[in-house]
């Protein structure tokens, strides 16, 4: 015991490494441009105006609330602007302007604000607006339906909702390059999947995001899908299929590591992420919905303060 | 980078972005096409993602617009959506509205349309038998679940 390598932290005073919390949302929403400068090339001015205007009415929500509740001003610190960014990558390109408005509220009020800004949410708050608004108005997250007069050029059905509806047999003309590529339709910024892993191991290597959710996360999902595959491989897609179709990229680097909402302590860091990976996978190809990475880093968000239960021990203490 | 600099950007960033926005949905507004690419066709038994651009082009099934427009017969450029016509009549028994743009109301003789679905059914299907191809179970054209 008295051989383990211990921090040592020298007397006060500390000196300030000029790091703040806006370095760190404006490289996350860095890592998220090749994504969703990818949408905007794809959608065109529809996406750009969904984007412009979640991000900028997020920061105006935020500053309302920082108004009404009589606290200092907390949008300097770029959070809202990257709920807002996120938020848009969650959104088909012709979403109207009520629905993203609505979001960043939900998002950014009824998520993070209420609960004493950043820090103080439980969820993911860019996911607390995107459940909010699949729950009430599930017509506008149906993608075939949202992008029906776009050509692109490549198989214009959206891969999960294919699935879903047609099996396995709609979905064998994908090719895992096409979807690494983007060649899939889906919301603005999740359809890029080369794009979403370089921001994603940009975060990780630059220390922003935790590689143990991340990664396992992804393992959550591949593993799943590919026990699923293996029982019955007429009824559910291949793993990689699962992988780089709808949320699960940007679930993995983006949403399930948002800072309050997921643990701090090494172990419970594979369990969240293992736990979002293999949920998304069972309420894919068991449950109702097309996608289900929402639903299960929420879920996983529910257990964090559980999970984070599991630390070692204090030394010195008796139990 | 200390507070106030800040506060600047994301003052600069949410001005900015909001005149984008709202110059975006309102002044480039999402274009529907002449003619058009895919339909949704609604219903209870499951929605059905139709593929128009691909019946209709040459390197796809190459179909004649007439095949499914049928009216009016001699017009090609005066053609009109299926469900402006087909659906079932009102209460009143009056024809369509679409009809009135061309004929005076006591020219119309027949105003028993049958409804979408019926008009749908009966193209889709005789079509793909005639044909031998495409989709022949209920839940290869309507998403179901």
């Amino acid at each position: 015991m008295f051989d383990q390598k211990k921090f040592v932290v020298s007397h006060a005073p500390f000196l300030h490494d000029e790091s703040r919390i806006s370095e760190r949302s404006y490289n996350i929403m860095l890592a998220a441009l090749p994504a969703v400068l990818f949408g905007l090339v794809h959608y065109g001015i529809p996406a750009l105006g969904v984007v412009s205007l979640s991000i900028s009415s997020s920061i105006i929500w935020e500053f309302l609330m920082n108004y009404v509740t009589k606290r200092p001003k907390s949008i300097g610190d770029g959070n809202a602007a990257l709920i807002g960014l996120l938020f848009a990558m969650l959104l088909p390109a012709t979403s109207p302007w009520w629905l993203v408005l609505t979001g960043t509220f939900v998002s950014v009020v009824i998520g993070k604000q209420i609960f004493g800004g950043i820090g103080g949410n439980p969820f993911n708050p860019a996911l607390i607006g995107i459940a909010i608004l699949m729950v009430s108005w599930k017509n506008f997250f149906d993608f075939d339906d949202a992008l029906l007069n776009y050509d692109l050029g490549f198989i214009m059905v959206y891969p999960l909702a294919a699935l879903k509806h047609f099996g396995v047999s709609a979905v064998d003309s994908f090719t895992i390059s096409d979807l690494l590529l983007g060649r899939q339709i889906g919301a603005i910024g999740t359809t890029f999947g080369i794009g979403i892993i370089a921001g994603g191991i940009y975060l990780i290597i630059r220390g922003f995001i935790r590689w143990e959710i991340s990664l396992s996360f992804l393992a959550g999902v591949l593993i799943t899908a590919l026990i699923f595959d293996l029982y019955d491989s007429t009824r559910y897609a291949g793993p990689f299929f699962h992988l780089l179709t709808g949320y699960t990229l940007i679930g993995a680097f983006f949403l399930a590591t948002e800072d309050s909402s997921s643990p701090v302590n090494f172990i419970p860091m594979f369990i969240y992420g293992a736990g979002g990976g293999i949920m998304t996978v069972l309420i894919r190809n068991i449950g109702a919905h097309v996608d289900g990475v929402v639903f299960a880093v929420i879920l996983m968000n529910i257990a964090n303060p559980l999970l984070d239960k599991i630390r070692p021990k204090a030394i010195g203490k008796g139990f | 980078m200390n507070s106030e600099k800040e506060l600047k950007i994301v003052y600069s960033l949410a001005i900015i972005l909001f005149i984008v926005g709202i110059l975006s949905y309102a002044a480039f507004p999402v274009k529907i096409p002449d003619e058009p690419v895919r339909l949704m066709f609604k219903g209870v038994a499951g929605n059905v993602l139709f593929d128009h651009k691909t019946h209709t082009t040459d390197s796809g099934y190459g179909i004649s617009c007439k095949d499914c427009h049928h009216h009016p017969e001699e017009d090609e450029t005066d053609l009109r959506a299926c469900s402006e016509c087909h659906h079932l009549p009102e209460e009143s028994k009056a024809a369509p509205q679409a009809c009135n743009d061309c004929h005076e109301p006591d020219e119309i003789e027949d105003s028993e349309f049958i409804k979408t679905s019926d008009a749908f059914h009966t193209q889709c299907i005789s079509c793909h038998q005639e044909n031998e191809s495409g989709p022949e179970e209920c839940a290869e054209c309507h998403a179901m679940q």
